[in-house]
């Protein structure tokens, strides 16, 4: 089989690249990683009604998948510190391509498509130096790494593309290195930041949060309207002492902190899970540690809380809805300030829905 | 001044209860209790405001709190008053700086119930209360009219809690009838009270414990709970018994391993004389609290074994990615 494959592509064929569509696998508005109750790590798209359209086998857990804009395609990006994310055809499971992360780099989590589905971009960390990096990957050239360039921090975790063509990288602001797991090894200095790049790397905006809050991680981010983009924090100090855990950027006024009360702050655990913009009626956050779904309006302001058991992905669903899930096997939709289970599967969702 | 637990351990029925006779006995009597001692300590409050007078009935309120107050499901989340009740941890001394701020403006806010209740809800508990009970406060009639209200709002959120506990209850025992929007199943119900458990557990390792223990370089006595009025032991052994009886609930009396977990525990609490904890800084008492504090983790263990496992329920998967 594989010596077929190489001889298409000497041939200039592309076998190694999908070419059904989305569409062609039952119409899927989302896909999450999950666990089975058999133990096996698949990923597997959704529809709008909550059922699964398709369900393909992954070698490990992952963290959160890129899908292709166009074709029935995934990113599997590994959990960090892994080093290795699989291509995967979802018409047929197979597995089309494999980064591996260059020597001294692993990935972080995350990766975002170019418009055109041509070029991805991952987080990464640069392992001698901590120094966060954005992988550049080329579709047409068999997934080639085709270049990188500075996330703009340390510890990036999630990236974005804008609808400005432009991408936004939550650096997390956290050292780690794979020889010590996930332990942070630079609290005593860490700063996170929210920064926007072009795609060859130039540094148009930056924003940091108040030095008050020096220990919240930017980890989680979602474009809204007016170029605002949510963050969600993840508090690395006393949760008792939790400030904030999530801020809203405006590329005038810079990052600043929303303000939600002590009651709420003590539920959420110093944790936000993903965060997924609505469109007019705002973002939705998710904060597993603490069971709940939170409603942002646009301006900010957290006006309604749900509960739901280790709930995390959170996927738009046509304007003002979402889909999300939990590690129960629950679909929910989220719709005008309620959240409703509509689907209940044998599953334990992943920490990240995408919408499709 | 256990008597009040003591009370409700009669109750306990030794093995094979079920989830409904855990809630009835231990958590609706346990809010009858509470509502019924904090409308003693408001009524206290009105005829003598003196710390001394009102220190007896402010303990036995107090403990009848600690010994519900692991039920985190129910009226308490849903009015949002566990804050309310009990401001704490608070590293940032909110509680202080609560009472400070209406003290050294002589705050009216105190002599209107309803406007007393929209202040911070660090001032409105018994973290509040015991403050304004054990440190010197500047203006006595000013304390005395913040006590009051201070426990006003104590007595009228207890009343709160217990007036909507027939409703919840009534929930939970038709958990899985169609029309039951809260609990959909009664797995979910278990899952809940394996969770009051689990959480209740951590709480007495991490912040009960773990809190003023701090390092052994660095021991923190001022931030062991309730230290003011000496209470941070008592309110570990009310825990542990109540975390205790519902382990026996959840665990159908056939957890062997985590029941001697609980004993173990017990014992070592007993056996202290610590009741602040002011222990922690010192090496002989500091020994015996980490030995307690391990054998809370071990318990912690053990009912995770043998009573998570069994019940299909394992930490959460997103909550401890850490991502």
């Amino acid at each position: 089989m594989t010596h077929r494959r190489d001889v298409l592509a000497g041939l200039g064929a592309l076998p190694f690249l999908t070419s059904a569509s989305w569409a062609d696998l039952g119409k899927p508005v989302a896909g999450s990683g999950a666990r089975t109750a058999g133990g096996q790590d698949v990923f597997v798209g959704l529809c709008a009604q909550g059922n699964m359209t398709f369900e393909v086998p992954l070698p490990a857990r992952g963290h959160a998948a890129a899908a292709h804009p166009k074709f029935a395609e995934l990113v599997a990006i590994a959990r960090r510190p892994g080093a290795f994310s699989k291509v995967i055809e979802c018409s047929s499971g197979r597995i089309l391509h494999v980064l591996n992360a260059p020597v001294g780099r692993h990935f972080y989590g995350h990766a975002a498509f170019s418009v055109d589905g041509q070029h991805l971009f991952t987080t990464e960390n640069d392992i001698e130096t901590g120094e966060g990096r954005i992988g550049v990957w080329d579709r047409s050239l068999r997934y080639a790494r085709v270049g990188e360039f500075s996330s703009g921090g340390i510890g990036p975790h999630e990236v974005i593309l804008l609808s400005s063509g432009a991408l936004a990288v939550a650096n997390g602001g956290i050292r780690t290195h794979p020889d010590s797991g996930r332990e942070a090894l630079n609290l005593a200095t860490m700063r996170a930041n929210l920064t926007i790049l072009s795609q060859s790397g130039e540094i148009l905006n930056q924003a940091f949060l108040p030095q008050a809050e020096r220990l919240n991680s930017v980890r989680h981010i979602a474009e809204g309207p007016d170029d605002a983009i949510l963050c969600g924090l993840q508090w690395q100090g006393d949760l008792f002492e939790t400030p904030s855990l999530l801020a809203l950027f405006d590329p005038q006024a810079g990052l600043y902190p929303i303000p939600v009360s002590d009651t709420l702050l003590r539920k959420l655990k110093g944790y936000i899970g993903s965060v997924a913009a609505l469109g007019d009626t705002g973002f939705a956050a998710s904060a597993p540690r603490g069971n709940r779904i939170l409603s942002v309006s646009q301006a900010g302001e957290v006006f309604a809380e749900h509960k739901s058991e280790d709930a995390c992905g959170i996927a738009r669903l046509g304007s003002g809805k979402a889909l999300v899930t939990n590690g129960l096997g629950q679909v929910m939709e989220l719709s005008s300030g309620r959240l409703e289970t509509v689907q209940s599967v044998p599953l334990r969702f992943d920490n990240h829905l995408i919408a499709l | 001044m256990l008597r009040s637990l003591t009370v409700l351990l009669c109750f306990a029925s030794p093995v094979r209860a079920d989830v409904n006779d855990y809630a009835d006995t231990f958590v609706g009597r346990g809010y009858a209790l509470l509502a019924t001692s904090a409308q003693m300590l408001s009524d206290g409050a009105r005829a003598d405001c003196s710390p001394d007078a009102l220190k007896p009935i402010f303990f036995s309120t107090y403990d009848a709190w600690i010994a519900v107050s692991h039920f985190q499901f129910g009226p308490v989340e849903d009015r949002n008053l566990a804050l309310a009740m009990t401001f704490w941890p608070d590293p940032k001394d909110r509680v202080g700086k609560a009472i400070t701020r209406l003290s050294v403006a002589q705050d009216p806010v105190v002599d209107d119930p309803d406007l007393f209740a929209e202040v911070s809800v660090a001032a409105q508990g018994f973290t509040a209360l015991e403050r304004v009970l054990f440190d010197p406060q500047s203006g006595p009639d000013y304390a005395c009219r913040l006590i009051q209200a201070i426990a006003a709002e104590i007595a009228r959120n207890s009343a709160l809690i217990h007036a909507d506990w027939a409703e919840f209850s009534e929930l939970m025992r038709t958990a899985g009838a169609p029309e039951n929007t809260r609990f959909q199943s009664t797995d979910e119900v278990t899952r809940a009270l394996y969770t009051s458990l689990s959480v209740g557990l951590e709480f007495l390792h991490h912040q009960r414990l773990g809190r003023p223990l701090g390092t052994f370089e660095r021991p923190r006595p001022r931030r062991a709970e309730a230290r003011r009025s000496g209470r941070a032991q008592q309110h570990v052994e009310l825990s542990l018994i109540a975390l205790n009886i519902l382990s026996i609930h959840l665990g159908g009396g056939d957890a062997p391993r985590t029941y001697a977990a609980f004993e173990d525990a017990l014992d070592r609490v007993r056996a202290l004389d610590d009741p602040a904890f002011a222990g922690v800084a010192e090496p002989q008492a500091r020994l015996r609290l980490e030995s307690l504090q391990r054998s809370v983790r071990d318990i912690q263990e053990a009912a995770e074994d043998e009573i998570g496992a069994r019940l299909g329920i394992s930490a959460g998967f997103n909550a401890l990615d850490g991502d």
